[in-house]
């Protein structure tokens, strides 16, 4: 009987009765819900290239819009501060695959550590793009001139659009004539931030486990790998976003 | 719900396989900070570059550079970080095949109607007026 029990792994990949991928079911759902979720950003992503090859000329320059620091007002430091969020991800999704690296040598303690730096580097993302957001949203000027706040007003019924306007909303901004530029900055940005808001929900929720000892009992780590798949994930999108929205 | 899968005998415990001892692990953390000072590098390379020498590479040039180097830190993402490089062959195929066709030619379809949509913008606009 004992030698049956052996002989059963040597079974070929699609003959059943075994992964043909070599995974988890779990892990195998991660990647295909993951090649879905990029198909979305990607086509996001390819309608700002549709928009921004049909508008050639009119579009914003993003080192001009985007060159502002925290705590250096005034200051003219083009995508610094975006530069910076893409260090902080990278670095964040670095703790992670540590965390997981930890996760196989059935280390907890070290899988907490990581995964907590994992956790405020996401939170330091989220938190810098709130304040890119509010940026952008009221633009540079807001504070000199509080009459740059109107955007629009309806005057003897006519619309009239107030050419003090800075910032920017859905429908118009200030740093071009295309309301298309804010448009894709909300969405694209605000959909990734959502994903790196999620993923940091997610993180505090496998450090619970984690730190509850659900891992220990269950024998292996791989609910970290999975969130880990997750989060890198998150990282990858914004490296493209980073490049096509920002540096080109 | 592993209790369901141990049911079946000889059925692999993929869950555990990834388990490793110390001197592996070790290996690992030194390949994965190498990634790390990769992909720090080629971003400050990007962002050095992109207010600095777009005038001395000129426009093109400097998009095709962006996309090579965004691509080559995907690759090193999806493969080290995300541990693709040491999954099966299937597996690879199954994940990156499909996505890479897909957006091939989704990005193709939407570059090449924008440049068209900015080649007509005037024949649009003097219809429009002429209506």
């Amino acid at each position: 009987m004992s030698n049956q029990a052996t002989a059963v792994p040597l079974k070929k990949d699609w003959e059943g009765g075994v992964s043909p991928f070599g995974v988890s079911y779990g892990k195998l759902f991660m990647w295909f819900f993951l090649v879905s979720d990029a198909l979305t950003f990607s086509s996001l992503l390819c309608a700002y290239g549709f928009m921004r090859h049909k508008f050639t000329g009119q579009w914003a320059h993003p080192n001009e819009v985007f060159h502002h620091f925290p705590f250096l007002p005034g200051r003219d430091l083009p995508l610094a501060y975006v530069g910076f969020m893409t260090f902080d991800l990278i670095m964040s999704s670095v703790t992670m695959v540590l965390a997981v690296e930890a996760g196989h040598r059935k280390n907890r303690k070290q899988v907490m550590m990581w995964l907590f730096f994992t956790v405020i580097g996401g939170l330091i993302f989220v938190g810098s793009q709130c304040w890119e957001w509010y940026h952008f949203i009221t633009g540079p000027e807001l504070t000199a001139t509080y009459h740059g706040v109107y955007r629009d007003y309806i005057m003897n019924g006519q619309h009239i659009i107030n050419p003090h306007f800075t910032g920017a909303n859905l429908v118009v901004n200030s740093y071009t004539m295309l309301p298309t530029f804010g448009d894709f900055f909300f969405c694209i940005t605000g959909f990734h931030g959502f994903h790196v808001f999620s993923g940091v929900v997610i993180n505090i929720i496998i450090l619970l486990m984690v730190a509850n000892g659900v891992m220990e009992k269950r024998g292996h780590y791989e609910m970290v790998e999975k969130a880990g798949l997750y989060w890198h994930f998150v990282d990858l999108v914004w490296v493209f976003v980073f490049t096509f929205f920002y540096l080109l | 719900m592993s209790d369901f899968f141990e049911e079946y005998e000889g059925y692999p415990n993929y869950e555990k396989m990834a388990i490793h001892d110390e001197a592996h692990g070790k290996a690992t953390r030194k390949k994965l900070w190498m990634v790390f000072w990769i992909m720090l590098i080629v971003t400050l390379f990007e962002l050095f570059i992109g207010f600095k020498y777009s005038e001395v590479l000129g426009e093109t040039n400097k998009e095709y550079l962006f996309i090579f180097l965004t691509v080559a830190k995907a690759f090193f993402i999806v493969f080290v970080f995300m541990h693709l490089g040491d999954e099966k062959k299937a597996l690879k195929y199954v994940i990156i095949a499909p996505y890479t066709l897909f957006i091939f030619y989704l990005a193709f379809m939407a570059i090449t109607e924008g440049v068209y949509s900015w080649h007509i913008k005037d024949v649009i606009s003097a219809v429009a007026m002429h209506q």
